[in-house]
C-alpha cells in the first residue's frame, strides 16, 4: 500500500515543505517527477491496474503531478527568493565610482548666506569696481583732503586720484547717483588696505549695506543688524551698539557681538572682553546725500559694513586670516 | 590718548570702579583699547632687610650685603653710602624694567656675583631722592612686594580715540565725558595767578602774514627761569603715561598739552633775533633743521614760525635746533597757538613727520583754549623753574571763531533716532557737556556748541550728541517700513552663483587669489609684447615686489595655487575661481577697465586615485566637457570650439588649445598649459586651463525659455564611416551637414574617430550617427535612404573621402 498514488503525494508534499537548499528540492524532483522517480513509475504502472480503474488513476496521477512539479517550483523560488544561501553577492563597502562634489570657497558661503538673509529682507544685491576714483572711494564718502580719518584707511594708490577701493562704500554713492529713494541694497564685494600682519591681509572681502527712504531712523538699524546677527549666528547673541566714527554716517556706531567663543565670559579670542567687534554702522551722513542730490529734509537712511573673512573665522573657528587666500585644499576641504 | 586714574582724580571725582570707567567711557564713543597697573614693573621689587654687610673685595666703594627677603636671604653687590645693616630697603630682583627702560640682570659687579639690586626712590620711579637706597620703617613687613607695602596703586588708561574728537585729547576733555556721565562738576586747574597787564608788548609782538593757516597766536614771556630737572611730582605725571621727562621747561609744556590738549612750544627767547615772532608760510627752496637735527626741505606754503630774520619752528609740528631750550636758557617764550588743520597735516605728511603736536593740530584745538593753557603753563614754569612771568600775553587773533549756534529739532532729532525723548532730556545731555541750550518753542532749541568741539557742525552732530548721552542701548530696535517693490539692479550676481554652482557639481573647488600679481607675472605667461595684458595697473607703494600690479588674469593665480598645494602633496585640482582682471587704460587718472573673468584649472587624475579600473591623467577632452557642460546647462547658443592658431598660443600649447564662441562671440580659451610656463611656476606635471570672459557670456544667456512640442514620429537611424584627412576637423564635417538644410535630418553624431590598422597614414576614419525624423509623418526606408546616401555622397565630394 506505501506506494499508492495517495501516499505518494502525501510523501512529496510533506518532504518539499522541509526542504531547506536547492540541491535537496533537486534530489526531491529527481525522486518524484524523475526518470525514475515515484510518480513516473506510478503512471508507467497504470497499466497493471484493472482496466476499469485505469482512467481514474491516471487522471489523479496527472494531477499529481502537476501539483508535486507547482511545488517543487515554488520551494525553489521561496529559497532562492530568500537568497539565504546565495554565492552572488558585491562587495558594497567598496567605494563608488567618483562623483566628488567641488567646495565653495568659505568667504563665498559666508557672502551667500548673508546674501540669503539680506535677499529674504528685500534688499537687492550690487557690485561695482574694485578701483576707484579718489572722488567715490573718499571725497563723496565726507572724507575731506588732508584730514585725519583719511588715516583710518591704508590705501593703495595707483594715482594720485585712483586708488584700490578701500571699503565696498563707494558703491553707496554710485548706486544713489542711479537711483532714487526707497533704497535697500547690499554691495559684497572685495577690498584693498595697505596692510599685512596676522589679522589683516592687503586684500578682504565686506559687505555694505544700504537703506534710504522717509523716516528710517536709528532703531531700524538695530533692528536690521540685530535679525542679522541672530541668523549668521544664533538668538542668543547680544549686540551692544556703541558711539564711533564714520565720516560718512552719523551717528555712527560701532556694533559689538557677545563673543561666541566664550559667549560672554572673556577668551583670547576677545580679549577677554566678552565683546567681538564686528560691524560698523551708522545713519547716511547728510552731506552724502547732498552729494548725491536727495533732499536731507524729506529722506533718512543707514548704512552699514562688515569684514566677511571676519564672520567666517568666527563661524569656522579659523585663526590664521591668511588661509583664506591659500587656497590649500586641506583647507578649502573642511567647508 | 593715555591716562592715569590719579591725574584724572585731579579734576573731577571719580567714584566708578576702574571696569565701571572702562564700560562707561567705551559706551559713550571713547573706546578703552587698553587698562593697565601703573606699578606693575615694581612687581618684582620686594622689602628686604640687609642682614650683614663686608667690604667688596675689589672696589673700595661697594658693599657686598645680604638681604633677607623672606624666602631666601640674598647676595646683592651695592653701593650706596646709606646702607647699614638692619636697614628695610626695596630690593629689586633680576628681571625687574626700571622706569628708563634698563633691565636688572643677574651678573658680576667687579667679580663679585650679585642676586639683584638695592635701588633708590628715583631709580624705582617712585620719588625724587637718588642719593641712596630707600629706607623703611623696621615695623614694615620682609617678603612682601614694594608697591603694597608703600600703597603704590594707580590705573594707567589708553582711549582708542575717534579722528572725530580732539577734546579729548587732553585729561581734560576725557574729565568733561566723566562729569556728564556722573553728573559731577568738573574742576578746572586755577589760573588767576597770572598776572594781568600788558607789560609784555614792550618787549616782543607777534605777526601772522598768513591768518588763514593760523587763526590765533598767543604768546607769554618769562624772565631769569633757570632749566633743570622737573620735580618729582612733574616727571611721575608724564611718567606715568610714557612720557619721558626732559627737563622742567619741556616738562611743562608737554604736561600741559597732556592736560588740556594744546600743544606748546617753548622758544629760548635770547635766541630770537629782534626778539619777535612772525608766522609766515616758506618759500620756495627754504631749508630749516628741526629740533631732531635733521635738515628739512621746505615746499612752499608750508607754515613756519620765524623771528625777524629765519624760521624758529615748523608750525604746530616740531621746533627748530635754532631757538631750543638748553640748559643756558633764562627767558622764554612760551607759544599757544592754533593751526589750520589740513595745512598741518600736509607738512607732517610730506615731511613724513608725526608728532603729539602735529596730532592734535592736524584734528583741531580749541581756538579758544590758547590762553588758558598758555598761562597755565606759564604758572607751572615760574613754580618748577623760578624766574618771573612778565605780565599780560600778546594774543594775536586775526580770525575770532565764532561759536556755532545750531537749531535743534527735537521732533527730527527723534525722528532720525527712532527715540521719544522729551526736549527737557535732550537739553540736560547737552547742557552736560558743555552745550548752551535755549528753548525756542515746543520743537526748537538753539544750542551754542563749545568751540572745542570741532567736530559739531550741524544738526546730525548735535543727533549723535544726543544718543550717545542717553545711550545707544536704550534706542528701541524696530524694522524699516519699504514697500515690498523690486527693481534688480544687478542681475548677474544671481547667474554667477548658478556657475558657482554648477562648477561646484563638475567637482571643481573655488580659490580666491589675491587680485595683484608681480610685475614678471607677464612674462612667465609668456604674454606677447603687443598683449593687452602686459598693461598692468601698478599699484604706487604696493607691500611686496610679488605684489606690485593688478591681475591682468587669473591664470597667475591659479598656477601659483596648483604649485602650493603640489608642494603640499595634493595633487589632483579641479579649480576654479571667479574674479575681476583689470586693463590699463594708459590714462592717467582714469580708472581702469575691470572685466570679470571665470577660470578653471585641472591638473593631475581624472578621478582621484580608485579601485576602478584604469586611472587616467586628465586630457583636454575632459576639460572641454567641462566647458560644454556649463556653457550648455547656461543655455548659450552656437558654442564652438575653434583651434588658436600657433601664433595666438602664448600660455597655451600650440596645437592644443581652442578659442571658445558661444552665440557667435569670443568668450574664451581652453587648452593645455605651455611646457615654459609650467616650468615658469616650477611645475613638473600639466595642467589644463579655461577662461571665460563672464561680463561678456552673461549678456549672451538667452532670458525666456520656450517650450517645443516632442515628436510626434518615431526617428531612423543611419551610420555612415568615411575616411578623411587627418587635419579634417570634425566640427567642419558637422557644419557641412548642418548647412545641407535637409528637413529630416535631426541630428549627426560622431561616435568613433579611428587611426590606426587598415587606414591609411595620415587620415583617420570618422563614424557619424545620423539620425532622421520627419514630423509630418513615419519616415519609410527609402526615402531614408534616399537622403543619407546623397549626404554620403556629398561628405565623400566635399571632403576628398573614401569609404573603408
Ligand atoms: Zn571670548
Amino acid at each position: 500500500m506505501e506506494n499508492t498514488i495517495e501516499q505518494i503525494r502525501e510523501d512529496a508534499l510533506a518532504e518539499l515543505a522541509n526542504a531547506s537548499s536547492v540541491d535537496e528540492i533537486k534530489a526531491l524532483s529527481v525522486k518524484y517527477v524523475g526518470r525514475k522517480g515515484r510518480i513516473t513509475l506510478f503512471l508507467r504502472n497504470i497499466s497493471s491496474l484493472p482496466k476499469e480503474l485505469r482512467p481514474s488513476a491516471g487522471q489523479e496521477a496527472n494531477l499529481i503531478k502537476q501539483l508535486v512539479e507547482e511545488r517543487i517550483k515554488e520551494a525553489l523560488q521561496r529559497i532562492e527568493g530568500s537568497d539565504l544561501n546565495s554565492t552572488d553577492y558585491i562587495d558594497v563597502s567598496l567605494p563608488g565610482r567618483a562623483a566628488i562634489p567641488g567646495i565653495l570657497h568659505p568667504i563665498s558661503q559666508i557672502n551667500q548666506q548673508i546674501s540669503n538673509i539680506f535677499k529674504r529682507l528685500g534688499f537687492d544685491i550690487a557690485e561695482g569696481p574694485e578701483i576707484e576714483t579718489d572722488y567715490y572711494n573718499f571725497e563723496a564718502l565726507n572724507f575731506p583732503k588732508n584730514h585725519p580719518a583719511r588715516d583710518m584707511q591704508d590705501t593703495f594708490f595707483v594715482s594720485d586720484d585712483i586708488v584700490l577701493r578701500t571699503h565696498t562704500s563707494p558703491l553707496q554713492i554710485r548706486i544713489m547717483e542711479k537711483k532714487h529713494p526707497p533704497i535697500r541694497v547690499i554691495m559684497p564685494g572685495k577690498v584693498y588696505r595697505c596692510d599685512s600682519d596676522l589679522t589683516h591681509t592687503p586684500m578682504f572681502h565686506q559687505v555694505e549695506g544700504l537703506v534710504v527712504d522717509k523716516n528710517i531712523g536709528f532703531s531700524d538699524l538695530k533692528g536690521v543688524l540685530t535679525t542679522l546677527v541672530h541668523q549668521i549666528f544664533d538668538e542668543e547673541i547680544s549686540l551692544r551698539f556703541r558711539p564711533s566714527f564714520f565720516p560718512f554716517t552719523e551717528p555712527s556706531a560701532e556694533v559689538d557681538i557677545l563673543c561666541v567663543i566664550c559667549r560672554g565670559k572673556g577668551c583670547r579670542v576677545c580679549s577677554q572682553t566678552g565683546w567681538l567687534e564686528v560691524l560698523g554702522s551708522g545713519m547716511v551722513h547728510p552731506a552724502v546725500f547732498e552729494n548725491v542730490n536727495y533732499d536731507t529734509s524729506q529722506y533718512s537712511g543707514f548704512a552699514f559694513g562688515m569684514g566677511v573673512e571676519r564672520i567666517a573665522m568666527l563661524k569656522y573657528g579659523i585663526d590664521d586670516l591668511r588661509k583664506f587666500f591659500e587656497n590649500d585644499f586641506r583647507f578649502l576641504r573642511q567647508f | 590718548m593715555k591716562f592715569s586714574l590719579s591725574w584724572l582724580k585731579e579734576y573731577i571725582p571719580i567714584e566708578m570702579t576702574p571696569s565701571d570707567l572702562v564700560e562707561g567711557l567705551t559706551m559713550i564713543g571713547l573706546e578703552v583699547d587698553s587698562i593697565s597697573d601703573r606699578y606693575a614693573y615694581l612687581d618684582s621689587v620686594l622689602i628686604g632687610r640687609i642682614v650683614e654687610i663686608t667690604p667688596h673685595p675689589n672696589a673700595e666703594k661697594l658693599k657686598i650685603c645680604l638681604v633677607d627677603i623672606g624666602t631666601e636671604t640674598l647676595t646683592i653687590v651695592c653701593g650706596a653710602p646709606n646702607a647699614t645693616v638692619g636697614m628695610i630697603t626695596a630690593c629689586a630682583l633680576p628681571g625687574t624694567v626700571f622706569p628708563g627702560g634698563k633691565v636688572l640682570e643677574k651678573g658680576l659687579i667687579c667679580n663679585q656675583e650679585s642676586f639683584g639690586m638695592l635701588c633708590s626712590e628715583a631709580e624705582l620711579g617712585i620719588g625724587s631722592d637718588s642719593d641712596g637706597i630707600v629706607s623703611l620703617p623696621s615695623d614694615v613687613d620682609v617678603g612682601q612686594k614694594l608697591a603694597s607695602a608703600l600703597k603704590l596703586s594707580d590705573m594707567v588708561f589708553e582711549v582708542d580715540l575717534t579722528p572725530n574728537r580732539p577734546d579729548c585729547l587732553g585729561i581734560i576733555g576725557i574729565a568733561r565725558e566723566i562729569a556728564a556721565m556722573q553728573g559731577s562738576s568738573l574742576k578746572y586747574p586755577g589760573i588767576d595767578a597770572f598776572c594781568a597787564g600788558s607789560s609784555i608788548s614792550e618787549y616782543t609782538s607777534v605777526e601772522i602774514k598768513n591768518p588763514d593757516l593760523c587763526p590765533r597766536y598767543s604768546a607769554g614771556l618769562l624772565s631769569g627761569i633757570s632749566v633743570g630737572p622737573s620735580p618729582f611730582w612733574l616727571q611721575d605725571r608724564l611718567l606715568s603715561i610714557g612720557l619721558r621727562p626732559i627737563n622742567n621747561l619741556v616738562d611743562v609744556t608737554n604736561f600741559v598739552m597732556m592736560e588740556t590738549g594744546q600743544p606748546l612750544h617753548a622758544f629760548d627767547f635770547d635766541t630770537l633775533s629782534e626778539k619777535r615772532i612772525v608766522v609766515r608760510a616758506a618759500e620756495k627752496g627754504e631749508i630749516f633743521t628741526t629740533l631732531d637735527n635733521k635738515e628739512r626741505n621746505l615746499l612752499p606754503g608750508m607754515l613756519l614760525i620765524c623771528d625777524a630774520e629765519k624760521p624758529i619752528a615748523l608750525a604746530g609740528v616740531m621746533g627748530g635746533v635754532n631757538s631750543e631750550i638748553s640748559q643756558k636758557t633764562v627767558n622764554v617764550l612760551i607759544e599757544s597757538a592754533c593751526f589750520q588743520p589740513s595745512s598741518i597735516r600736509k607738512t607732517s605728511k610730506t615731511l613724513g613727520l608725526n608728532t603729539d603736536a602735529s596730532y592734535r593740530f592736524e584734528r583741531g584745538v580749541d581756538p579758544r583754549g590758547t590762553v588758558f593753557a598758555l598761562k597755565r603753563a606759564a604758572l607751572l614754569i615760574k613754580e618748577v623753574a623760578g624766574g618771573q612771568i612778565v605780565a599780560g600775553v600778546v594774543d594775536a587773533h586775526p580770525i575770532p571763531v565764532a561759536e556755532q549756534v545750531i537749531a535743534m529739532s527735537t521732533k527730527n532729532t527723534n525722528r532720525l533716532l527712532g527715540t521719544n525723548l522729551d526736549q527737557e532730556t535732550m537739553s540736560i545731555h547737552l547742557k552736560s557737556i558743555d552745550f548752551s541750550v535755549k528753548k525756542i518753542n515746543e520743537d526748537i532749541l538753539e544750542v551754542t556748541v563749545p568751540t572745542f568741539r570741532v567736530d559739531v557742525s550741524r544738526h546730525e552732530d548735535i543727533v549723535e550728541e544726543v544718543a550717545r548721552l542717553s545711550g545707544y542701548n536704550n534706542i528701541p530696535t524696530t524694522f524699516p517700513l519699504i514697500p515690498a517693490a523690486i527693481k534688480p539692479l544687478y542681475k548677474q550676481i544671481t547667474i554667477k552663483d548658478r556657475i558657482k554652482d554648477l562648477l561646484i557639481g563638475f567637482g571643481f573647488t573655488e580659490a580666491i587669489n589675491y587680485s595683484f600679481i608681480k610685475r614678471s607675472a607677464v612674462d612667465q605667461l609668456r604674454l606677447r609684447p603687443e598683449d593687452s595684458r602686459r598693461c598692468v595697473v601698478e599699484i604706487l607703494n604696493p607691500l611686496s615686489e610679488d605684489q606690485a600690479v593688478m591681475r591682468t588674469s587669473l591664470i597667475p593665480g591659479l598656477l601659483d595655487t596648483m604649485h602650493r598645494n603640489i608642494s603640499w602633496q595634493t595633487k589632483n585640482l579641479k579649480l576654479f575661481e571667479i574674479g575681476r582682471v583689470f586693463l590699463n587704460t594708459q590714462r592717467k587718472n582714469i580708472q581702469p577697465h575691470e572685466i570679470e573673468y571665470l577660470s578653471c584649472l585641472w591638473t593631475g587624475k581624472r578621478v582621484e586615485n580608485s579601485w576602478h579600473g584604469s586611472n587616467l591623467d586628465c586630457d583636454f577632452y575632459d576639460l572641454k566637457g567641462v566647458a560644454e557642460g556649463l556653457l550648455k546647462a547656461l543655455r548659450l547658443e552656437g558654442i564652438q570650439f575653434t583651434a588658436l592658431p600657433s601664433e595666438n598660443c602664448c600660455y597655451h600649447k600650440s596645437g592644443h588649445a581652442a578659442s571658445i564662441y558661444a552665440a557667435g562671440e569670443l568668450v574664451g580659451t581652453i587648452g593645455e598649459v605651455h611646457h615654459e610656463v609650467l616650468s615658469n611656476y616650477n611645475l613638473k606635471q600639466t595642467a589644463f586651463i579655461m577662461e571665460l570672459d563672464l561680463d561678456l557670456l552673461i549678456t549672451r544667456i538667452p532670458g525666456n525659455k520656450t517650450y517645443k512640442p516632442l515628436p510626434k514620429y518615431p526617428p531612423v537611424s543611419r551610420d555612415i564611416t568615411i575616411v578623411v584627412d587627418h587635419g579634417i576637423e570634425v566640427q567642419s564635417v558637422i557644419e557641412t551637414l548642418e548647412k545641407m538644410d535637409e528637413k529630416i535630418l535631426e541630428n549627426a553624431e560622431l561616435f568613433d574617430v579611428y587611426v590606426g590598422e587598415n587606414i591609411p597614414e595620415k587620415k583617420k576614419s570618422l563614424s557619424l550617427r545620423l539620425t532622421y525624423r520627419s514630423t509630418e509623418r513615419t519616415l519609410e526606408d527609402d526615402a531614408v535612404n534616399k537622403i543619407h546616401s546623397k549626404i554620403s555622397r556629398m561628405l565623400i565630394k566635399t571632403f576628398s573621402a573614401t569609404l573603408p
